[in-house]
């Protein structure tokens, strides 16, 4: 996942949301807390995301409550959460150039 | 339970489809169930809703349904599912429920929309390799033939059913008009999407031009289907009357005696029809018993309304004939022009009427001529 690019905000939150197993609502309301509210999922992105990153090994269906399905982050999900959060902050690192010139 | 039906949007206008359940809705029918063509609506409290839909897009051999869990999110949410047509889902919710939007990032919306856009674009091909397939199939079998005897075939279908072929071209001019706005409208809201503009819900654009020339076309091939269907009724199957009717002939007034009889199961018989260019009478008749070498004739002869077509009717009359050969012109006194092949084909013109025959060869062209001469004369 690394070598496949930069992440859209939506799978990085998924993601992170993840770190705790949960069904899809759980997810959206987990995305909105750990953005501080400022990212509001809806649930045509959560489940295009879901799937694709099903897809890709980032996650795994870990079991059903009634209609609903809980996920959770796999080994290669958390590897590339990691990567990407190390370049995210590689970024802000080389953008700290911009406090310097203020 | 009072249902009422209504036509909806094409499916792939997606904002006109949501804002036409919503207006519904505020109006006090409640959408019930959604179909090809219409949907169904029940009576309710007029009141506020936002309708969405959700478009799958599944892969080869896969259910184009939502799943189960993809229900829950969304019923968690505040959508309640309402039904599903193709890969078109349906959801609402009340006004001011706070239900978030279905997408936050359009493009990724725009990827939902890949499968509906193909099947729009590439949809009509099936009917087209069809016909592809039925045109080569008869070009291998007749040749250079295939294709004056095509446009022959169809020159004589405008002739003798003119209402039914104009509704024909008027519902593919439909479907033509229908395919190119669809295409149009979902290759927009495609690549819109994929700029990063959202849908949009309550489209103002209500396509009046493409409406109108969409309802005009409908209305001319509903007005010839019941136009053709008004013909259909006054046309007349009968057996061959005593003394036809019409300007065609029977063979005893070409001094052949006998009963009517069949002909490898075909009795003989007449039947009058009228499109809007021209009356049509087509007889068969055979004289002696079943399947015997006893004389036999078949007409098609016309009354136009415009005698300016009767050439170019003959001329399709030559090049659809039953037995093909090479006609030559016959001149023969009291008629326009003929052709004969110099057996089993025979077409003649006089003034509006013109005729298509073809006969046993024990008849004599020269004398089934001069018969119609007299009777055209009449």
């Amino acid at each position: 996942m690394a070598d496949q690019g930069p992440m859209t905000e939506a799978m990085y939150y998924i993601l992170l949301s993840l770190l705790r197993p949960g069904h899809g609502y759980g997810m959206m309301q987990r995305v909105k807390e750990l953005s501080g509210g400022r990212l509001e999922m809806g649930p045509g992105t959560l489940y295009g995301v879901l799937s694709r990153m099903s897809r890709e090994g980032l996650i795994v269906l870990t079991g059903e409550e009634g209609r609903r399905k809980n996920y959770a982050i796999t080994r290669t999900g958390r590897d590339a959460l990691l990567a990407e959060y190390r370049r995210l902050q590689q970024m802000v690192a080389d953008g700290a150039v911009l406090e310097v010139e203020r | 339970m009072k249902h009422k039906y209504r036509f909806h949007p094409s499916e792939y206008a997606l904002g006109e489809n949501e804002q036409f359940y919503s207006d519904m809705e505020a109006a006090g029918w409640r959408l019930v169930k959604r179909g090809e063509n219409l949907s169904k609506f029940e009576p309710t409290e007029p009141s506020q809703v936002r309708y969405r839909i959700e478009v799958s897009a599944p892969g080869f051999l896969e259910e184009a349904n939502l799943s189960e869990g993809q229900l829950a999110v969304f019923a968690d949410c505040g959508w309640e599912y309402v039904d599903s047509c193709g890969l078109l889902h349906i959801f609402r919710s009340p006004a001011g429920s706070g239900a978030p939007e279905f997408y936050t990032d359009p493009r990724q919306q725009a990827a939902t929309l890949k499968k509906l856009k193909r099947n729009c674009i590439w949809g009509w091909t099936p009917a087209v390799f069809m016909l592809l397939f039925q045109w080569s199939m008869g070009f291998a079998m007749q040749g250079e033939r295939f294709w004056p005897k095509f446009t022959a075939q169809f020159y004589r279908s405008w002739i003798e059913h003119t209402a039914i072929l104009v509704a024909c071209c008027a519902l593919l001019a439909w479907g033509l008009v229908l395919w190119i706005h669809d295409t149009w409208q979902i290759s927009r809201t495609y690549y819109r999407m994929k700029k990063g503009q959202p849908l949009d819900h309550n489209p103002k654009n209500r396509h009046l031009i493409f409406k109108a020339v969409h309802r005009s076309l409908l209305a001319v091939a509903a007005v010839f289907i019941v136009l053709a269907a008004g013909q259909l009724f006054t046309t007349v199957f009968s057996d061959l009357p005593e003394t036809p009717e019409g300007p065609c002939l029977r063979l005893r007034e070409l001094g052949w005696e006998g009963e009517p009889g069949s002909f490898m199961g075909k009795d003989s018989s007449a039947v009058f029809s009228r499109s809007l260019l021209a009356d049509h009478w087509d007889t068969v008749e055979y004289l002696g018993e079943e399947n015997s070498l006893a004389p036999w004739i078949y007409q098609d002869v016309y009354r136009l309304r415009d005698p300016s077509m009767a050439e170019a009717l003959a001329r399709a009359l030559m090049t659809d004939a039953t037995f093909y050969g090479d006609f030559q012109p016959l001149e023969i006194e009291g008629l326009d022009a003929v052709w004969t092949t110099g057996g089993l084909e025979l077409v003649v013109i006089k003034g509006e009427l013109v005729a298509g025959i073809t006969y046993q060869s024990d008849l004599d062209p020269a004398a089934i001529c001069k018969a119609l001469a007299e009777k055209w004369a009449q």
